[in-house]
Formats: structure tokens, sequence, C-alpha cells
């Protein structure tokens, strides 16, 4: 595709301003493109740990449900309904924020809840509801990692769409335009400075032949 | 003539928006970069460790990784260790160069990677696998620095 040219006023001046913006364009072409392969390496990490994650809560959920399962076969339904239901607890996490070139993604952590009873009555209870409870409990932990990482990834991949847009611009357009027009005047100052050399040496031949 | 060249001027802004791109992006970057930063054993002792950074929001760091590297480091190590570790950019886009202020980063560094690391005047030079495998165990505890050689 032929570059689009700027139009300029074919001067020295103008060749000179025209060359410091394409090395002002360079150097944010460099930035962008450093930050960008920082935040495609990053967002891959992410994913990457994001399907573990996924996988973690999935597995912990499935045996969490099982040891549920078994507990209320054990003590029936009805039973167990009424044990739990004064063991709601308040679950801590610790959010904040951390930067990754520039993205904001969310930090969560799990605060451990140092507890010594579960709410629930020990004696009339078994030990597969103790199970049940530890088992959920630590399919806390990867849900609060599995939450952490998709925000992250979101705000990565809107980041990073947002940079390749910059980049791409950058690279196919703006760069290219003002390469072309550095060419483009370049070739016409020199045009200028062989007609210039023409024109002398017809004056001459006629000066010397009168 | 001088009305018609200055309408191209307007149509043309190129060197102001180039410049505040560039302006823009450097402080976009940088703006995790911590003001001061912090002792891993001060650390260890807040209830929510942090930092403040340039831009003024606080970076927090996961407790689980500060643990981690208590266990790595000895006390005198853990001392002299300021968190974040930086990790910095240097335009060369298939490395990156930890900053290391005494031997303890080196040693981090050398027990993550499971290999022997080289200082060069004060940085671990790093490459993207090697980078990405730190940046996985270190999460919070590390913050990269675009650093202006990049733009030059």
């Amino acid at each position: 595709m032929p570059q689009q040219l700027i139009k300029v006023r074919p001067t020295k001046i103008e060749l000179v301003k025209l060359k410091r913006r394409l090395s002002l364009a360079q150097r944010v072409q460099k930035i962008v493109k450093d930050r960008l392969s920082i935040l495609t390496m990053e967002f891959l990490q992410a994913a990457r740990d994001t399907v573990q994650a996924k996988k973690k809560l999935v597995d912990d959920l499935s045996q969490a449900y099982k040891a549920l399962s078994i507990a209320t076969g054990y003590h029936g339904y009805l039973a167990l309904e009424k044990e739990l239901v004064a063991t709601e607890s308040e679950v801590k996490v610790t959010a904040g924020l951390r930067n990754i070139a520039g993205v904001r993604i969310p930090s969560l952590e799990l605060r451990e809840n140092v507890r010594s009873m579960r709410g629930y009555n020990l004696i009339d209870t078994s030990s597969w509801l103790d199970h049940a409870a530890e088992l959920s409990e630590k399919s806390l932990e990867a849900a609060v990692e599995l939450a952490e990482l998709q925000r992250g990834l979101e705000l990565m991949g809107m980041e990073i769409n947002r940079t390749k847009r910059i980049t791409n611009a950058l690279e196919y357009m703006i760069i290219p335009s003002l390469q072309a027009t550095i060419n483009y005047l370049t070739m016409k100052f020199e045009e200028r400075d062989r007609e210039e050399k023409a024109r002398l040496k017809r004056v001459k031949v006629l000066v010397a032949r009168e | 003539m001088a009305e018609s060249w200055l309408q191209e001027e307007k149509e043309f802004p190129y060197d102001r928006m180039l410049r505040e791109c560039l302006r823009g992006e450097l402080k976009v970057v940088n703006a995790g970069l911590p003001r001061n930063q912090k002792a891993l054993t001060g650390l260890l002792a807040e209830e929510y460790p942090q930092v403040v950074c340039s831009d003024g929001s606080a970076h927090l760091f996961k407790r689980k990784e500060l643990e981690y590297l208590a266990s790595i480091l000895d006390s005198n190590e853990q001392e002299a260790l300021l968190l974040p570790v930086l990790i910095e950019l240097t335009g060369n886009e298939g490395q990156a160069a930890v900053i290391c202020v005494g031997g303890q980063e080196g040693k981090l560094v050398s027990k993550i990677l499971d290999m022997p690391v080289i200082y060069e005047k004060g940085r671990i030079t790093l490459y993207k696998p090697q980078l990405a495998l730190l940046r996985k165990k270190l999460k919070t505890t590390t913050q990269y620095v675009f650093s202006p050689k990049i733009v030059q």
C-alpha cells in the first residue's frame, strides 16, 4: 500500500522537523512495544495460572460436596441442617492493588481465621462433617485466587488491545508516512540540486559562446 | 498562504501528540514504582504489608510471598532486602535486569531459578523465560521499571 504523504512545505526546515518527529515516534514505539511484550507475557502466565486455579477449585469443590453428601447420609438432612444453622462465619479477604506495566490489577488474599470451633456441636456430629467443613474451607482459597486471576486477565486483555492499537498505528501509519514524506522531500531537494547544476552548466556554455 | 499553512499545522499536530504520548506512556508504565522500598523484616511485622507508589496508590504485598522470601533468607539478609525488588527493562526486548542493592537479591533469584547468577554493574541479567518464572513466584514482591534508556 502506498504511504500517504504528509502535506508540508518542501523546505529544509520542514525536513528537519519531520526527522525530529520520526525520532520521537520511534521512541514512543519502542516503549509501547516493550510494554506490550511485558503485558503479553504476564497475560499468558495469568491464563496458565487461571486454568490451574479453575481445575483446583473444581477438584476442591467436588471433594467438599462428596464429603458433605456422605455427612448428610450419615446424620440425615434435617439433623445436619439443624446443626449447621448457626455456623455461618465471615470470610476475611485482604484486598489491594498491584501495578503491572501501568495496569492496576486486584490483589486478593484470604486471611486465615484462627478458630478453635466451627460453630456446630461436636458431640452430636461425626468426623465426616469435620472433614466436609475442612474441604469447604480449603476450596475458599482457590475461589479467591481464581477471582483475582480472572479479573487480572480481563484488565490485562483490555490493556493489550489498547496498546496493540497504538503500536499498529505507529508501525503501519505514522512512522511509514513520516518516512515516506522524508524520502519524498530528500528526493525533491536532490532533484532541485541537479536542476540547479544543469542550469549553471547551461549558463556557463551560453556565457562561453558570447 | 500563511493561513493555509496554519490550517495544515492544525490538521497534523504530530509533534505535540507524540510528545504527549511519550510522556503519558512513561508516566503510566512507571506509576507502580514505589516512592521508597521497605525491608522484608519491617513488612513482615505490618498487618497489611504495603508500599506507596509514585502515583500515590498503595501496592499490597501478599503475606505468603513475604513468608516464602523469609524462608529463603537469613535474618541479616531479611533486614537488608528491600521490597519490591526492581526489574529493569532496558530496551533490549529479550532481556531484563534485576537491580541488586546487596547480594540478597542474587541469592533469591538464584534460589528461585535454581541456577547460578552473574552480577554485572549491580544488575543480574535475565532472559524472558527466566523473568516469567521469577514473576510467577514473586508476583507482588517484584516490580517493573521502564528505564529511560529505552527511549534514548
